[in-house]
């Protein structure tokens, strides 16, 4: 009986592993194909040496740091107070945070677009109102990965201790809070990274250079060039999850460790 | 002199009184235990001297200076809680020298005052350690030196030991006294353990529904207990009805058999029914001579607690239990056996 189980276990997921890796290897071969007869990375050294290409991974880059930057300075507090101070806003926030999976974003920035294209709000062209927008977008997970973090500490007691010990609301914010959330923050800020290098019709519809809008021009104009591309995109969000699995690995690892 | 004051303190949620009528003098190097059930109001009354909680009315004093509305920051009060409350991130060293840090003493004195403090919990080889490396123990001395470090006026004790298993907590209230009295700080300690109030406290506060029952000493507390609630809730004690017969010569009658107490009975009249209570400690098996105070009674039980044997007694209608220490020379009597009990008049308290 267990025998048969172990069977079964492995047949759902060797069928689950080619579901998900067939496509990404016939992809990966189909981008080695540039050069006709031959494997070789030559849409990878097309790709690599084109400006267009540096200028959006790179501006997305900026977009993405600055995304998470706000994304701290915005939901550390507002969870932390309302852990604190607030919790009967708990269920409200929560709903708002997670208004980004229920409203489409092109819903979204159409609205953006609208309201902010005309005085007094003539901000559109502004790199700041992309930025708002992947902070709003990426914050289902970034609050959650939060709140998560400040779920496993004691953050009124530790809040207590700071104050009897004469510190200020920042000094216990920035201090002990903050240093004990970390995993949690940095999954949160790569799971963000993540979204913004994939976000396409925000950057696309507020014609600003990015790497997924490049990607998406990139399809329509090449064959083999988009391919490769998809393989670096691949390799960029799983380098981060490895960072986050890493990250939390080496705390657990401390902690447990420490136990002994 | 007075240290510490609360005066007409009270504390209302929502419109329901969690402390009323609370007034406390504390004089300086005093350790006072607030003691009481859980919902007492010990712990909320602890948290208005931290600032946690700002008082519905009254005020709070520190050497003649209104603190009643200041931000805990602002207040130079030491506080451990019964989490511990160690800030993850930081090694012990970090952690004892945090409040000093925030203070902004220099690099050299932190360091010295950091050293001092390992030394008072003695855990000198543990500085570099972060809080999950130490046991329970280990932690709460840790704490209890972070809140030391600054030099409080206060320091505030929340429950420190619950968290902690018995024989430790026994060697660290043991250790958090010594400490207290070789540093001559004021302290106020919340438990709700009668046993620890009583071997560590200078005075205690028995609190029961937000208010005060009683102030004193542990001798008074343990052995003159004012109200039924102190009575009963500090230490065992047998409680039992008697009604007055002669007020002038303190006597009363309990299932049909007189009983003389020593005071307490000037304001009764004869024929009032009144509640006495009498610790078990102070009941004994009665010799033949003794005539006065005397009980008959049936045994009922026995238990064993190590160096007392508890017996529990039936008198008429009354259970009552008698303590004797444990002599392995001796033989137990039986259960169901007949056997008199007698109790000096002494031990007889008329509560209020």
């Amino acid at each position: 009986m267990r025998r048969g189980g172990q069977i079964w276990a492995w047949f759902w997921m060797v069928l689950g592993v080619l579901y998900f890796f067939l496509p990404l290897l016939a992809t990966f071969l189909f981008s080695l194909r540039a050069k006709k007869g031959v494997l070789s990375f030559l849409a990878y050294q097309n790709i690599l040496t084109d400006p267009d290409f540096t200028h959006s991974f790179s501006s997305s880059i900026v977009w993405a740091v600055f995304t998470i930057i706000v994304g701290i300075l915005i939901f550390v507090p507002t969870a932390y107070l309302i852990r604190l101070r607030l919790p009967r806003f708990r269920t409200p926030v929560e709903f708002i945070t997670l208004l980004p999976f229920v409203i489409p974003v092109i819903v979204y920035v159409f609205s953006l677009v609208r309201t902010f294209s005309q005085p007094p709000l003539l901000i559109v062209d502004s790199p700041a109102l992309l930025i708002a927008a992947y902070t709003v977008v990426s914050m289902p997970y970034m609050y959650s990965a939060i709140d998560t973090g400040l779920r496993a500490i004691d953050v009124r007691t530790l809040t207590e201790a700071g104050q009897s010990l004469g510190a200020s609301w920042a000094t216990i914010l920035f201090r002990i809070i903050l240093p004990n959330i970390r995993v949690a923050i940095l999954s949160g800020a790569f799971i963000s990274f993540a979204i913004v290098m994939g976000e396409l019709i925000l950057a696309q519809y507020l014609v600003k250079p990015a790497f997924a809008p490049y990607m998406a021009f990139l399809m329509q104009q090449k064959a083999y060039e988009p391919a490769a591309l998809a393989i670096v995109s691949f390799a960029l969000t799983w380098a981060c999850m490895g960072v986050i699995q890493l990250v939390g690995r080496g705390r657990g690892e401390a902690q447990i460790a420490a136990g002994h | 002199m007075t240290h510490l004051a609360l005066t007409d303190i009270s504390k209302q949620y929502a419109g329901t009184a969690v402390v009323q009528d609370f007034n406390l003098d504390v004089k300086k190097s005093e350790f006072v235990s607030f003691l009481g059930p859980s919902g007492c109001g010990k712990t909320t009354t602890l948290r208005m001297i931290a600032g946690f909680e700002i008082p519905t009315t009254g005020r709070v004093t520190l050497d003649d200076a209104d603190i009643t509305n200041k931000a805990p920051n602002q207040r130079n009060v030491g506080m451990v809680f019964q989490a511990y409350a160690l800030f993850p991130n930081m090694t012990v060293a970090q952690n004892i020298g945090f409040g000093m840090q925030i203070h902004k003493e220099s690099k050299s004195a932190i360091k010295q005052r950091v050293e001092e403090m390992l030394a008072l919990i003695h855990l000198e080889a543990k500085g570099n350690s972060y809080p999950n490396q130490l046991s329970g123990g280990q932690q709460q001395r840790v704490a209890l030196a972070r809140a030391l470090a600054n030099r409080p006026q206060v320091l505030l004790l929340d429950e420190p030991l619950s968290a902690l298993d018995a024989k430790i907590r026994v060697q660290l209230r043991a250790e958090i006294r010594a400490i207290q009295k070789k540093l001559g700080i004021t302290a106020i300690y919340v438990t709700h353990d009668q046993e620890e109030a009583l071997s560590i406290s200078d005075r205690i506060v028995v609190m029961s529904g937000g208010k005060i029952e009683q102030v004193g000493t542990p001798f008074q507390i343990y052995n003159f207990p004012e109200t039924s609630f102190v009575a009963n809730f500090v230490g065992t004690l047998n409680t039992v009805r008697a009604e007055v017969l002669d007020p002038a010569k303190q006597l009363l009658r309990v299932d049909g058999v007189e009983l003389e107490a020593a005071e307490g009975l000037a304001d009764k009249k004869r024929g009032d029914q009144i509640t006495i209570a009498i610790r078990p400690e102070r009941i004994q098996f009665a010799s033949l001579e003794k005539k006065a105070n005397v009980f008959e009674c049936t045994i009922e039980n026995i238990t064993f607690l190590g160096s007392i044997v508890r017996v529990q007694v039936l008198t008429g209608s009354n259970k009552l239990f008698l303590d004797t220490f444990n002599n392995p020379f001796l033989e137990l009597p039986k259960i169901g056996a007949k056997e008199k009990i007698t109790c000096s008049k002494e031990a007889v308290l008329v509560l209020q």
